[in-house]
């Protein structure tokens, strides 16, 4: 038993450290609450949310768009200047707050985890070519192929 | 939500669409498909044990220490639908003489949203169903959702953990978005689990009948308040269980388990300070062998967590249990003969250290000091005048999750 324990175990480290060496911290940048914007794929009816409905859909407890469409919700790493930014200035919550609220959620059976994305130029392409997405970036990397959700 | 219709990026979405339809094709959309949204987890939790005096998961106190705390755990999820959800985790759990790492299910659920607005959801879950108890309690066997390896045992008591675990059943909740404000209220009715720990904790465990959960019902009330900077929450309930004994003795009879308790907490940017009250209704009756029995126990802890450097973290904790508010030093348990008056309570005071280096990846370390043995296993401990009253604890945690 200890030993397939240990063995498990090691397979465990060897994973992490794989994951680990592939893992790029996202382009960090000084970017202010003012230069981040919501973004949607444009097939999402809705333009505007309040920030209670934008933290209860990045905070993954709400898995649909108020017209009934799924939402797929996709995040920048956890360390990222823009991820801190989002978090603290458009949800008001600390980004270390949001990812207890995820491992909550995964782990107890009542919600998914949001997808994660490298950099600002992948969740573009990923927003761009979800249906039902939303995400957020700096708005020097905004283009037409995203909508963008302003506040309530 | 009437704003919306005229706004530029509906118009835009519209044109675009209106584009799409005119070239023919559909827009570029990826199809998500049910697998797509498929998801797997898992943890892993190696702990390793040293103890004075008293064994705590495994022969912890024997001067080698204990490798017998270990947490693994697999889960995965699927959206079949826009406002469905199905869930399942098995967890291996191995903790000294009282749990052997059998898989078993942890929870497997079809949680269905019916109702999803801007200001709120409400939802069911059928299935087995993680109990919405104090704060902790949904996850606590996964390192990375707690604040120290051990959860405050005078209410996250690992000693009679499977009663609080999960239920099967049904459950309901309602969440309402206020102004700066969520409020989320969940219940359920289901069969708890009750296995063997709870026959070693009442002393039952050298008799040859075993208890059956019956229904029974748990409630939370939660309040978050400013994004989760102040949490409060009200969890209560009420479980059941019947024991079935094949001879006369100790007969068949009830158990009645209803605990209470309060909960707080205050989010700064770098710190955390949270609290928790509880009061816990036992109550034993219809046994041949001894009189109907009840008795209030009373938990509380104090607990501050403060991060530092970014992907470090330290906490000091104070946790307190009573089993008997009319017995606090437990003299008049021991004066009945049942066993040491140290039995019927413990405080402990514990500090600790996390570091994370990768979001994967976190050590833990922390110190005991105890005082009483109203949370030590019994199954770990097994002749409780052999147990010493003051002992300290280490110990020390490597966890993964993917």
């Amino acid at each position: 038993m200890r030993h397939l324990v240990t063995r498990i175990m090691l397979s465990f480290c060897l994973i992490t450290v794989l994951y680990w060496s592939g893992h790029q911290p996202a382009a960090a940048q000084d970017t202010g609450a003012e230069d981040i914007v919501v973004i949607a794929n444009r097939d999402v009816s809705i333009t505007q949310l309040d920030r209670d409905s934008l933290r209860a859909i990045f905070a993954m407890r709400q898995r649909t768009w108020p017209d009934g469409q799924a939402v797929h919700v996709f995040v920048l790493p956890n360390d990222a200047d823009v991820h801190a930014a989002f978090a603290k200035e458009r949800l008001a919550v600390f980004p270390h707050q949001l990812q207890l609220a995820w491992d909550r959620m995964v782990f107890s059976g009542t919600g998914q985890a949001p997808h994660r994305i490298r950099t600002q130029q992948e969740m573009l392409e990923a927003i761009a070519s979800t249906a039902g997405s939303i995400g957020y970036i700096a708005r020097e990397y905004l283009d037409e192929r995203v909508q963008v959700i302003t506040r309530e | 939500m009437n704003a919306s219709k005229s706004s530029p990026g509906n118009r835009l979405a519209g044109r675009s669409l209106a584009l799409a339809c005119l070239a023919g094709t559909p827009p570029a959309l990826a199809d998500s498909t049910m697998l797509d949204t498929l998801q797997v987890h898992g943890f892993l939790s190696q702990a390793y044990i040293v103890t004075d005096e008293n064994n705590f998961f495994g022969t912890s106190s024997d001067g080698n220490g204990s490798w017998d705390f270990t947490e693994l755990g697999l889960n995965a999820s699927i959206r079949p639908t826009e406002n469905l959800l199905v869930a399942a985790q098995v967890l291996s759990r191995r903790a000294g003489e009282g749990d052997d790492g059998d898989p078993r299910l942890d929870y497997g659920v079809v949680d269905w949203q019916m109702v999803n607005q801007q200001d709120r959801t409400i939802g069911a879950q059928f299935g087995r169903f993680k109990n919405p108890f104090g704060f902790y309690n949904q996850t606590r066997d996964v390192a990375f959702t707690r604040p120290s390896i051990l959860l405050p045992q005078s209410i996250y008591f690992d000693r009679t953990r499977s009663l609080a675990l999960a239920a099967d059943g049904a459950s309901v909740y309602y969440e309402e978005r206020l102004d700066n404000g969520l409020l989320r209220t969940q219940f359920g009715v289901g069969r708890a689990q009750v296995d063997d720990d709870v026959e070693y904790a009442i002393g039952l465990d050298s008799f040859p009948g075993g208890f059956e959960a019956d229904t029974s019902a748990i409630g939370q009330i939660r309040y978050e308040h400013d994004g989760g900077r102040m949490v409060f929450a009200l969890s209560t309930a009420s479980v059941h269980a019947d024991y079935d004994s094949p001879g006369q003795v100790p007969g068949d009879g009830e158990l009645a388990f209803q605990p209470w308790i309060l909960s707080a907490q205050y989010n700064a940017e770098y710190w955390s300070l949270t609290a928790e009250y509880a009061l816990r209704d036992v109550e034993l009756r219809g046994f041949d062998a001894f009189a109907d029995e009840q008795n209030r126990g009373e938990s509380w802890y104090v607990q501050y967590t403060r991060r530092f450097l970014d992907d470090w973290q330290w906490m000091v904790r104070y946790d307190s249990l009573v089993n008997d508010r009319d017995d606090r030093d437990g003299s008049k348990y021991e004066a009945s003969g049942r066993g040491p008056a140290h039995s019927q309570f413990a405080d402990d005071l514990t500090v600790g250290l996390q570091w994370q280096p990768h979001p994967n990846l976190m050590f833990a370390g922390e110190y005991h000091h105890v005082d009483g043995t109203g949370w030590l296993p019994a199954e770990d401990n097994p002749d409780p005048d052999d147990a010493s009253r003051r002992w300290d604890m280490w110990l020390f945690q490597m966890s993964l999750r993917f």
